[in-house]
């Protein structure tokens, strides 16, 4: 979208207007470095060549590891080692960088400083989406939860309420200062598109349940009007019209701030004296500056698409194949899902598509309404579309473990105290995975396709250390009572992780568009599925520039920074990758879906 | 026994009569029975007591290893049987300050018996 250049950007103003500016970055996809052409790292760090601006990288990674170390100190000496290597083991798990992440986003809200004195302005190139905003709603949980659990048995998820009491404090204050307008700004950043619209209004009432307000938006990645001489770009700038208007019209232009506008550049965003320019149009509306004209032409595609190396790792190939498109909001997992899964129907495999998005984007784009049990759909023989909706599963998950509790006869209190931590973000995590599970143990489709993916976070919850000898009832069959039914739960979770382990019978298909954050994002998830022993099994390349119609300098400026990118995702990635070609209009509706199938996947096989 | 020092952690306001239940528990990502994809019945039971036990006046502390280390520190008993059974030894239950359980959580009958005097 955007946000670190415009962040950037801000940051080098305010500096230059002689406010003490502090931009931290808690992304750990965040190309900061990057931008600034520069070393930054784990702590506040000057900026060169900008007085007044400094920067700080928070690595969660890092951040998380010294939350362990703090938390392990005091037990390395005292505790024999087979405890210490048990307690760390816990600890490696994933509610603890949660924890982590959300002790240090409260940290930087207490007023850092460096040198001299306190800084006038604090910059977050964070969207509060989201993860983000899950940590932004713990606050209010947890003031709710603490009461609950020190009414109760004193226990809650995230710890023992009486240890969380003190960081109760440091919360709420974050809270109340992200609360007053005059201590604090968000704005949005967001490209004139349905999905990124959506996202936006979506967020942003999410912020406002918690009182929080927006304040401006920025619109970024606004074709220049001139590129419209080439009919190719003139129907993309159309359709950006359409929904700069639909922008305009919505509650999203009536903020506090003016809306501010910015054209898609013609390259990366990298330096100091581009950082001004920048700034330059985004706060005096200075016009983008020209494109010269490249001395190298650029080059014929290169990257060949090999239908060879791709179609084994989608095709069912004689068993089942599940394809999992991983990959941050925004980089077009639901087109290419759409595209994977219309292909493989019209090849003659029996396909379900799947998705979890509450904004129901599947069915925009396959045009065709997608309720929670799988239906055909409608002109696509042999396509089968559902949703799987995350707080309805959870809801549906909890009645049946407390009418369970009820049945053996625990009280009320306890009936409540159970209630309130079934409301986890864990829950809605593992129930929409259970609901996934139903799906992929159905054995008569020959492929699922679906437009997300558990993250290596979801898949370690599973594999949390569990005595399986030990009596255990099973949440989806919460009617059975025996020894029994910790062999079914572990054989029904166990089946479908060697699944996905395994790439005969699944793919996991990681979705970016060729630039740094997309691919960076893409990266780590690679790298932390990996350790539950899942690999990747395809690259996506979306919004690939067609090089023909790069005629103009500006065209071919951003063609070469495609390019240069694409290498790196291959630099990255050891699998096939499929580019899906930017279209002069968007992903759409069965026709379109068909024959942008045939092009990137081949049209054998078909009528 | 001398009961345990530094209760820097606990918010809870003794009862009246100063009973005091402690449980320190084993090491576990989460201890309220619900996490994961199973259920921990055990678990459960152990939060349904401590319900109980509050309801009648008694005051419960329940400590984690990495939320309240210094808990465990502090109790001689507990790092004893600690060092010497490791894993084993947890939970271990302490009533008015001594031992009344370990390697196993006590059911809500054991607690009333040893508030009453009895050893378990």
């Amino acid at each position: 979208m955007g946000k670190t250049s415009m962040a950037c950007a801000a940051a080098v103003r305010h500096a230059d207007e002689g406010k003490r500016t502090l931009i931290v970055t808690t992304d750990p996809a965040s190309n900061l470095a990057d931008v600034f052409e520069q070393v930054i790292g784990h702590h506040v760090t000057p900026i060169a060549g900008v007085a007044n601006l400094w920067a700080m990288e928070i690595d969660p990674d890092k951040a998380t590891q010294e939350y362990i170390d703090r938390a392990m100190a005091p037990l390395r000496a005292a505790f024999p080692a087979q405890m210490v290597q048990v307690i760390e083991e816990q600890m490696s798990g994933p509610c603890t960088a949660e924890v982590a992440a959300f002790d240090r986003f409260t940290d930087f809200l207490e007023t850092p400083a460096a040198g001299d004195g306190a800084f006038d302005i604090v910059i977050f190139d964070t969207a509060p989406t989201g993860h983000t905003l899950r940590l932004l709603e713990l606050p209010a949980e947890w003031a709710r939860t603490i009461e609950q659990a020190t009414a109760s048995n004193g226990q809650t998820c995230l710890g023992p309420a009486a240890a969380i009491q003190s960081s109760k404090l440091k919360y709420e204050r974050a809270l109340a200062v992200m609360r007053d307008p005059s201590q604090t700004t968000f704005v949005f950043v967001l490209q004139p598109e349905a999905t990124p619209i959506k996202e936006t209004q979506r967020a942003t009432g999410e912020l406002a349940k918690l009182d929080i307000h927006t304040h401006q938006i920025i619109i970024n990645g606004i074709l220049p009007p001139e590129e419209a001489s080439n009919p190719f770009f003139a129907q993309r700038v159309t359709m950006q019209n359409r929904y700069l208007d639909q922008i305009a019209r919505s509650d999203l232009s009536r903020m506090p701030l003016p809306a501010r506008h910015m054209a898609l550049l013609d390259g990366e965003i990298k330096g100091v004296t581009r950082l001004r320019q920048v700034a330059e149009m985004l706060f005096d509306g200075k016009p983008r500056p020209r494109t010269s004209a490249l001395v190298r032409p650029v080059a014929e595609e290169h990257l060949v698409l090999s239908q060879a190396d791709i179609l084994p790792r989608v095709e069912p190939n004689g068993h089942q194949r599940v394809i999992f498109f991983a990959g941050k909001g925004g980089v077009g997992k639901t087109s290419a899902s759409c595209v994977t899964a219309v292909w493989l129907a019209r090849q003659g495999h029996k396909t379900l598509l799947l998705t979890t998005d509450p904004a129901a984007h599947l069915g925009d784009v396959l045009g065709v309404p997608v309720g929670d049990e799988a239906r055909p759909v409608g002109g696509a023989p042999n396509l089968w579309a559902a949703k799987i909706d995350p707080k309805g599963a959870a809801e549906a998950y909890k009645a049946r473990i407390l009418n369970d509790a009820r049945r053996r006869g625990r009280p009320p209190e306890a009936l409540k105290a159970m209630a309130e931590e079934l409301d986890s973000p864990c829950t809605e995590e593992m129930a929409a995975f259970d609901k996934f599970i139903d799906f992929a143990s159905q054995d008569e489709w020959d492929s699922i396709v679906f437009d997300t993916a558990p993250t290596g976070h979801t898949l370690r919850l599973l594999e949390l250390p569990i005595d399986w000898s030990k009596q255990l009832d099973v949440k989806i069959f919460a009617s059975v009572d025996t020894a029994a039914a910790d062999d079914v739960a572990k054989q029904r979770f166990g089946q479908v992780i060697e699944m996905m382990r395994d790439p005969q019978r699944s793919t996991f298909a990681f979705v970016m568009y060729p630039e740094s954050t997309p691919i960076v994002e893409a990266y780590r998830a690679a790298q932390e599925l990996r350790t539950v022993g899942i690999e990747p099994g395809l690259v996506v390349a979306n919004l690939i520039l067609p090089p023909e119609e790069c005629t103009t300098p500006y065209t071919q400026a951003r063609r070469a920074m495609q390019e240069k990118y694409l290498a790196e995702i291959a630099d990255r990635f050891s699998v096939p990758i499929l580019q899906i070609p930017l279209l002069p209009h968007e992903v759409k509706g069965l026709t379109v879906l068909e024959s942008l199938g045939d092009r990137v996947l081949g049209a054998k096989g078909n009528d | 026994m001398s009961e345990p020092i530094a209760w820097i952690e606990t918010t809870t306001v003794p009862s009246t009569n100063g009973t005091r239940v402690e449980i320190f528990d084993p090491p576990m990502c989460c201890p309220t029975g619900v996490c994961g994809p199973t259920l921990d019945q055990t678990l459960l039971d152990v939060n349904e007591m401590i319900l109980s036990l509050k309801a009648a006046g008694v005051s419960v502390e329940r400590y984690q290893m990495t939320s309240q280390p210094a808990a465990f520190l502090n109790n001689a008993d507990v790092m004893r049987l600690v060092r010497e059974q490791q894993m084993a030894a947890l939970p271990i239950t302490v009533v008015r300050g001594h031992v009344v359980k370990v390697g196993a959580y006590p059911t809500l009958a054991e607690i009333k018996a040893s508030l009453n005097g009895a050893t378990v």
